[in-house]
């Protein structure tokens, strides 16, 4: 079964007395320990299709199945709950809480969640952040905040990852070093993921590649 | 609070900042609240604090005592009725030199009144007034700091009528000027003249024809210089209240403007709108409570060392009212920040626009 499915999503945003078709009847599938990637031009639709999957939005018309359960007519506070407890995010650029350091990034998803905890300080071990622990992020390189942000996206131990180009604000080799660390931790862990990027390089780490043009989706790998 | 200490402790600086405008605007108002409070003291005291609810006055003396001239018949007519209810009273104002000194003079209020009345002051030190002929009077605290003691003599300047401190009261005072309770026999010698300017009755009544009846608090009010002295001051304390909503309202509301984008992220990540609330209300609570309690000391530490003739009084009453109302002044100021904070749409975390 699926961790996320989509079902002929419609989005139509009004663009003064015309209607701007954003999404047209897409259809999307992603497993578990399936990495995804979704490709496209600027303003093809990328982050409206990524906000869809990640409960931040809700579509025109159609259906958004997160483990079998319809995300997409909830209500703000549903979506937050879903938000929280199945789905982890990765932001472009990390968007970590300046006033927190390293381990409480992770310890505050802890605090609000009602899950049992995991050992964060592990996976900021794993991630190589040991010597980052209580660090503030602005003395953090762009790449060791990336890997910040991976360990705050997998901390509540959510079924899938949601990744808004990654690695937007790195170079070729740390951008690379950044999704195959998603993309071992995706394996390792058994999660689905869905990283939308434009970043061809890395899209050698990605199981399956689809590809968004003028709103519409298909499966290109 | 997770949030909300976590990141107090990381913005030292701006949060100390904005601390400080708290504790300067708190002084200031308790400051003048004090003052106010102080002055009020300083001229009505000596009426405000007898158990006297009601005053009679001369018809037509437009609550003033010193236009208000009564006489043994009036007084027969209350005191037929209200009996040790009632109680006569003169005031007048002079100045008195020190025995042995002419040239160091003091204004001051005579109070003269029946030492078998309510209005008969208890005393901190030495004895009550007593109605002997005798020239032992009791006299305000107040007199302490033009240097008189217990023991010590003056003298009334125009009959030479020397006087002796037998006990003071309390810092009793009227229109800013220390009291001296005479009693009757005592008033003979100042002059002959039997009348006298008001009865005080323990009872509340508003009419008596032919009288004018005015309660303690308009007697108050009517002493001179009263009135616009604590009018100008609650003026300002007004004022202060109101400027300080605004600005603690536009700091409080900058702040948050910087921190739209953390928390737009924070709602993506699952973080509950009713939680950033609680967290930029106690934000701003524990900000303005930190600066409220230090300002309180502050300002009861300096009232400790400030000089007796400056009048300032800050009971625990007022330190507690005006920390109260500063408190709910600086959550209402925190409203418009979190309108802000409710609608930030955490679809904004999405897309690389933080």
């Amino acid at each position: 079964m699926p961790v996320l499915e989509l079902k002929n999503i419609i989005k139509n945003y009004p663009d003064g007395q015309n209607i701007n078709e954003v999404l047209k009847n897409v259809s999307f599938q992603v497993n578990q320990g399936e990495f995804a990637a979704i490709v496209g031009p600027s303003g093809a639709g990328k982050s409206t299709l990524l906000t869809i999957m990640g409960a931040l939005l809700t579509p025109t018309s159609g259906q958004i199945l997160l483990n079998g359960q319809d995300i997409s007519q909830l209500s703000k506070k549903k979506q937050t709950e879903i938000r929280l407890n199945q789905i982890g995010f990765i932001f472009q650029n990390s968007d970590l809480i300046p006033y927190l350091k390293i381990k409480d990034q992770l310890q505050f998803i802890q605090k609000i969640s009602s899950k049992k905890p995991v050992d964060a300080i592990e996976i900021l071990d794993k991630l190589g952040l040991n010597s980052r622990l209580n660090n503030y992020p602005n003395v953090l390189s762009g790449g060791e905040k990336q890997r910040v942000a991976i360990a705050r996206a997998f901390i509540n131990q959510p079924d899938l990852i949601l990744a808004d180009e990654p690695t937007a604000s790195l170079d070729s080799q740390r951008g690379h070093e950044v999704v195959s660390i998603i993309q071992q931790t995706v394996h390792q862990e058994n999660k689905a993921a869905v990283m939308v990027t434009h970043d061809e390089r890395v899209l050698d780490l990605v199981d399956t590649i689809w590809e968004i043009e003028d709103g519409k989706l298909k499966k290109v790998q | 609070m997770f949030l909300t200490l976590k990141e107090l402790l990381h913005e030292k600086l701006k949060f100390s900042a904005l601390g400080l405008i708290i504790f300067l605007i708190v002084f200031l108002v308790l400051f003048i609240t004090g003052l106010a409070s102080g002055l009020a003291n300083d001229s009505g005291s000596a009426i405000k604090e007898t158990n006297a609810q009601t005053f009679i006055l001369q018809k037509g003396s437009e609550s003033r005592l010193n236009r208000s001239e009564l006489t043994e018949q009036d007084w027969q007519k209350f005191q037929d009725k209200y009996h040790n209810k009632a109680a006569k009273l003169s005031v007048s104002q002079m100045s008195i030199q020190q025995a042995n000194n002419a040239s160091k003079k003091t204004d001051i209020a005579y109070f003269i009144i029946d030492a078998n009345s309510f209005l008969n002051p208890t005393t901190i030190s030495g004895q009550k007034l007593k109605n002997a002929n005798n020239n032992q009077v009791v006299v305000s605290d107040k007199l302490k700091s033009s240097g008189y003691k217990l023991g010590d003599k003056f003298k009334d300047p125009a009959t030479k009528t020397t006087f002796e401190i037998a006990g003071f009261t309390d810092n009793k005072a009227y229109s800013h000027t220390p009291v001296i309770y005479l009693n009757q026999k005592q008033a003979q010698k100042l002059s002959p003249n039997t009348n006298f300017n008001t009865i005080a009755l323990k009872s509340g009544i508003s009419k008596k024809s032919g009288y004018q009846v005015i309660s303690q608090q308009d007697l108050i009010d009517a002493i001179p210089g009263y009135s616009a002295e604590q009018g100008s001051l609650y003026l300002m304390i007004g004022f202060l209240y109101i400027i300080s909503l605004f600005v603690l309202a536009v700091f409080f509301y900058i702040i948050n403007l910087q921190k739209l984008s953390d928390f737009g992220t924070l709602k993506a990540l699952g973080t509950k709108t009713s939680y950033l609330v609680k967290h930029v209300l106690s934000e701003m609570g524990i900000l303005s409570l930190v600066s409220i309690i230090v300002a309180s000391g502050v300002t009861y530490g300096i009232s400790l060392y400030m000089p007796a003739s400056m009048p300032f009084n800050l009971g625990t009453t007022i330190l507690l009212g005006t920390g109260l109302l500063f408190l709910a002044i600086t959550l209402i100021s925190a409203l418009l920040s979190l309108i802000k904070v409710v609608k930030v749409d955490p679809i904004s975390a999405i897309g690389g626009n933080n």
